[in-house]
């Protein structure tokens, strides 16, 4: 007898695991014109009268770059014909009126966190995909998922004063795909039933990962629509257009099966680049910028606790054109000197003498700092690495312009070139989804 | 909304109280303000940004006055928010 009922016992675990690939229930959070919506409240919180939501306005234009381009817009501007990344120059144009508002990358870092923080009491497992979007897998949730979703719209409207569109799927695509639908402040599902009457009818240039090239290439062959797509062979379109294309044809058919990534991929290189104010011509003046990319990269790097053997440097002249030089070292490196020495001989063997307004300093095959074999003929220089680590924690505490190299006193050049001006590390914006 | 001058008192939770206050006025003035009483406090986080509302009570001029203060943690700066 009881061998037998233990029989009945193994037999139903067994089920039970099979059934535990259900279908997951995964939501995308996206803010509705971030860095517009996120400065009129905070505008708002101090005082100000304006809703910047409810007039023509954008985010964008820094006095000091060549262009300003419009980062963000709100929904009147969008009236305008006014898009994202056009030049200021150019929506001013369209609309005379325009508001224009500087970025605060401190205050979009802050809304970012907070919003992460909000979602974190719904799930463990959020992936951050940008400063303004987050996954979240909802499929172990305790409420039913249309509650918490509204829960969640809510209360990021009530608690921190800015609306999100939420995308409901039962991947992170579909989820994705759901959220760009009509904004702002509302939330839609695409579940596999729905696939047929939301999102094949779409424009095929909608699907994740179909760029104006992909697009140009299918609308050739007559694949107008994410459905074209999507009702196409799937071995023709592999033969086609190989393993990209099976990718975005999966996508048409709503398949998906990654993960929501609560942990980052590790980082495979690190850089920093800058386009210049005006163009560069002479090699004085590349060799600073190059050194103030240098400062910044390797202070990047070594907050991550890597060395890296390739140091890459990049240049873009005058007419656009770009090319590069890259050199693997015997010894893998975090100092800042010998990044910035080997960027300035890379540099000084390429540079055709022609005017740059792109420079840009990378580094990649990463290692962990702890493990890597030591060349006989560099002895391993502690001063150096004492001295890097001392600058770090000195620029940690008083910040990053509280010391600097003497050379860029009444240079003009800033001495820490590249990037925004937050001192965290933020991989995200992987074109992985 | 106004930044002010605050002299505040701070509880053993980590709260900050308002006691008084000084407004320069256009007219140059200033105005030391004792706050009488506080109605409520609410902390906000618009945008991530934390601040503590404060709607209090003085009797200025012989009169009963309601009015509101922030204090903005990141920054330690107080605001008269209204008046």
């Amino acid at each position: 007898m009881n061998i037998s009922s233990d029989n009945i016992k193994i037999k139903q675990v067994f089920f039970s695991e099979v059934f535990l690939l259900k279908e997951r229930v995964i939501f995308h959070i996206d803010v509705n014109s971030a860095y517009l919506s996120w400065e009129a409240v905070y505008r708002l919180q101090h005082g100000e009268k304006v809703d910047l939501r409810e007039i023509p306005s954008v985010v964008g234009g820094d006095s000091t770059k060549r262009h300003g381009i419009v980062l963000s817009k709100s929904i009147p501007a969008k009236k305008y014909n006014i898009a994202t990344g056009e030049t200021i120059y150019s929506a001013l144009q369209k609309c005379p009126n325009l508001v224009v508002v500087q970025p605060n990358f401190e205050l979009y870092l802050n809304a970012s966190n907070a919003l992460i923080e909000l979602l974190s009491e719904y799930s463990s497992k959020i992936q951050r995909y940008s400063i303004d979007e987050a996954f979240l897998d909802y499929t172990d949730g305790e409420k039913h998922w249309e509650d918490a979703a509204y829960e969640i719209k809510e209360r990021i409207k009530r608690e921190l004063g800015f609306t999100v569109n939420i995308g409901v799927g039962p991947n992170k695509l579909l989820a994705k795909m759901a959220s760009d639908f009509e904004k702002p402040d509302k939330i839609h599902t695409l579940f596999k039933d729905e696939i047929k009457d939301k999102m094949w009818p779409l424009p095929v240039e909608d699907l994740f990962m179909v760029g104006p090239r992909t697009k140009a290439k299918l609308n050739k062959r007559g694949i107008f629509t994410i459905g074209d797509l999507a009702n196409l062979n799937r071995d023709y379109i592999y033969s086609w257009l190989k393993k990209p294309g099976l990718l975005i044809w999966e996508y048409a058919n709503g398949i998906d099966n990654s993960i929501v990534r609560s942990e980052p991929l590790p980082v495979k290189s690190i850089g920093n680049s800058t386009t210049t104010a005006f163009d560069v011509d002479n090699r004085k003046e590349a060799h600073m910028i190059l050194l103030a990319l240098s400062e910044k990269v390797s202070m990047r790097i070594r907050a991550i606790n890597r060395v890296a053997y390739v140091v890459s440097v990049g240049v873009k002249n005058s007419n656009f054109f770009s090319y590069s030089k890259q050199m693997k070292l015997d010894m893998p490196t975090d100092s800042t000197n010998t990044i910035y020495e080997t960027a300035k001989k890379l540099f000084d063997e390429m540079w055709q003498g022609e005017p740059l307004r792109l420079l840009s300093v990378s580094l990649s095959e990463l290692l962990d700092n702890n493990f890597y074999q030591l060349s006989f003929f560099e002895d391993e220089n502690i001063k150096e690495k004492l001295f890097d680590r001392t600058v770090d924690n000195i620029r940690g505490r008083f910040g990053q312009k509280s010391i600097f190299r003497s050379c860029f006193l009444h240079s003009g050049i800033d001495p820490l070139i590249g990037g925004v001006t937050i001192e965290e590390e933020y991989p995200m914006m992987s074109s992985k989804i | 909304m106004k930044p002010i001058e605050m002299i505040a008192w701070f509880t053993k939770d980590g709260y900050p109280i308002p006691l008084r206050y000084r407004l320069t006025d256009e007219d140059e003035e200033n105005v030391v303000i004792k706050v009488d009483k506080i109605l409520f406090k609410e902390e906000q986080k618009i945008a991530g940004n934390r601040m503590i509302l404060y709607r209090c009570e003085s009797i200025i001029n012989n009169t009963l006055r309601v009015f509101e203060l922030k204090y903005e943690i990141s920054t330690c700066k107080w605001f008269l928010f209204k008046m």
